[in-house]
């Protein structure tokens, strides 16, 4: 039986992290993992990632995964993929299924990054072939490069069903809607706004009734709710969909912490009981990321060098007060993405109607997903009169994020030391037009405008195939991807430094550079 | 180790029948709402009781997709939070392997 110092269960996020923290200490450490691929979610996450520098904000999330597996072969880590860990017993012992056999290890310490797995939503015909989680139409798309239908209904408007509602029209798919049950929309206002002003229709405060189909799902039916979350009689829709994904939330895989003899309490789901280690009610077992309460990859892969520490603090291999003091860098910043409207936890989420800066909440960004203009201009630097080429950051919820802060070689924009703050425009720094922010912005949510007497140029973050070509004509359109005018490609700049994002300037009637904010193609196709 | 007796005790009135009854709520075992609901009229309380009486979560996934979802059932039925530890006993193996793997132990 082969002996290790850490044991890491799972090669997501939080587990790489902690193999690596705890490689670095001098541990002998090994990761199992069931998937055949390492990275856990991350290699499906092809949008750029909220936080600051030390959270590999603006990075996209595969990226940062191919970088933790770079850094875990480097710190000398021992992953073995489509490696099952079937059991875990007493005295730190696991087994592992593996090729065609079982096979048995024992480690001073385990850390159990298992992740969490998808909710299932029962309806009538929820089994029926056409009905998926979200976070398996993205494997299909991002992994398999297979469209999972052609016409979608989103099922959760959380920031899992917006991101892949994004990620289904990139991948050349329709959504015909996002239904949610709720009166808000449940994730960023930032990521609904990327689909809102496609055109996609938010249905909030309804909830799928039927899946329609035989054999597989031929349509749906959708309908109201009232205050109690029951069906209101007579509001039934259907809808032209065969495919319906579901992002009701998740729930965290703490099968094997239970098996372990961990104590358990809820949190979204069973989840062990632990310390601010990670440091379970078994000793020398830990957990990291989503097995213990579900948050976001950024979060997971601090939580995982967390729990490194611990694991090597209780082999002897650093001591008390080094783990301590790099606890405190890492616990800040957790911390710092803790914070804001959505922070985790947070019960005013639903209820809040201001800013922290006391700007009034945009309501229709929370239940159609796009501001009006009347609501946007409220918040400084949006929409005023500046002459010249300007940013207009469209950011009106305290999300940790600070990118555009970092990214403007001309020291425009302004974010400040909280990263939740609104960003906030230096007019007295010229800006240049370089169009980092919009490129970098991962809310795509910056734009460059400038005014002009026979036409405005509107700057936009494009990331639809086939780009533009700069002559084309076609229809430009408002945050509510409504077609609002007729516009000519200036230029589209697609540099490497910004990662696939590309720069698309559009010539707009006078007046309008305000007003647009997407171009589709003649016909009003993305 | 205080030892505590479930109050088998309840009264939960006569098992009055839903619209979404027939919807399945185990895929695995095709075990719908209704079946569920009605082990639970039967006396049924608690989460290991109803996997023993029907087989729910018994199946490929494990429960992996129905747990959550009979917590739901059993906590609206009987109007109590149902704890973490009542959740079925996760046993080895976690995930479904092939006898003849399971047979053959590699011994270093």
């Amino acid at each position: 039986m082969e002996r290790y110092d850490l044991i890491v269960i799972g090669a997501g996020p939080a587990g790489l992290s902690a193999a690596i923290e705890a490689a670095e200490t001098g541990m002998k450490v090994v990761v199992f993992d069931e998937n055949k691929r390492p990275g856990g979610q991350l290699f499906k996450q092809i949008h750029k990632f909220f936080g600051s520098k030390e959270h590999k904000a603006k990075v996209r999330g595969f990226r940062i995964g191919q970088e933790l597996l770079q850094d875990a072969e480097k710190a000398g880590v021992e992953v073995h993929l489509s490696a099952v860990v079937i059991g875990i017993f007493p005295h730190l012992g696991i087994t592992v299924s593996k090729d065609d056999h079982i096979e048995h290890f024992k480690a001073n310490s385990i850390i159990i990054a298992t992740g969490a797995s998808e909710n299932a939503l029962p309806f009538s015909g929820w089994t029926l072939p056409g009905v998926m989680g979200a976070g398996a139409a993205q494997t299909m798309m991002n992994l398999y490069r297979e469209q999972p239908g052609k016409k979608i209904l989103m099922v959760g408007s959380g920031n899992v069903g917006l991101v892949v509602t994004y990620q289904l029209l990139e991948a050349g798919c329709e959504v015909v809607g996002l239904v949610d049950v709720l009166p808000r929309i449940g994730g960023y206002g930032v990521h609904a706004a990327k689909i809102a002003r496609t055109g996609v229709k938010f249905y909030l405060s309804h909830t799928i009734v039927k899946a329609e189909g035989d054999k597989e799902v031929t349509g749906a039916i959708i309908a109201e709710v009232d205050k109690n979350f029951k069906v209101v009689k007579g509001t039934e829709k259907h809808l032209d969909v065969d495919t319906i994904c579901l992002a009701v939330g998740l729930t965290p895989m703490s099968n094997l912490a239970r098996m372990a003899q961990c104590q358990m309490v809820n949190k979204g789901g069973a989840v062990p009981s632990c310390d601010e280690y990670g440091a379970t009610s078994i000793a020398g077992i830990y957990v990291a990321g989503d097995v213990g309460g579900i948050e976001e990859a950024s979060s997971a892969m601090i939580k995982g060098r967390i729990a490194a520490l611990g694991a090597a603090k209780y082999c002897g291999y650093i001591t008390e007060k080094e783990a301590a003091e790099k606890f405190v860098v890492y616990h800040t910043d957790l911390n710092k993405l803790r914070q804001g409207m959505f922070a985790p936890g947070n019960k005013e989420k639903m209820t809040c109607t201001k800013t922290r800066e006391g700007y009034p909440l945009s309501m229709n960004l929370l239940t159609k997903g796009f501001l009006t203009e009347k609501e946007l201009a409220v918040f400084p630097d949006c929409l005023q009169e500046v002459r010249g080429i300007h940013p207009v950051v469209e950011c009106t919820q305290n999300i940790p994020c600070n990118p555009c802060q970092d990214i403007c070689p001309m020291h425009c924009i302004c974010v400040g030391e909280d990263i939740t703050n609104l960003p906030v425009i230096n007019h007295t720094q010229k800006c240049s037009g370089c169009g980092r922010c919009v490129a970098n912005c991962p809310g795509q949510a910056i734009f460059l405008v400038e005014q002009g007497e026979k036409e405005d140029h509107v700057t936009i973050p494009y990331e639809f195939l086939p780009l533009p070509v700069p002559g084309e004509k076609g229809c430009g359109c408002d945050r509510s991807g409504a077609v609002v005018c007729e516009t000519v490609i200036k230029a589209v700049k697609d540099l490497p430094a910004n990662d696939h994002t590309v720069l698309v300037t559009l010539a707009v009637p006078p007046g309008m550079g305000n007003t647009v904010r997407f171009y589709k193609k003649e016909g009003g196709v993305i | 180790m205080k030892v505590t007796y479930l109050n088998r005790d309840i009264a939960l009135g006569p098992y009055v029948p839903q619209e979404d009854d027939d919807v399945i709520i185990c895929r695995c075992e095709e075990i719908t709402k209704g079946e569920i609901r009605r082990a639970i009229h039967e006396g049924m309380y608690t989460m290991t009781e109803i996997k023993r009486f029907l087989r729910t979560g018994m199946g490929l996934c494990q429960g992996q997709t129905c747990t959550r979802l009979i917590k739901n059932i059993l906590q609206n039925e009987m109007k109590r939070a149902v704890q973490p530890n009542e959740e079925p006993t996760p046993r080895a193996p976690a995930r479904p392997l092939a006898m003849e793997n399971y047979g053959k132990e590699l011994v270093k």
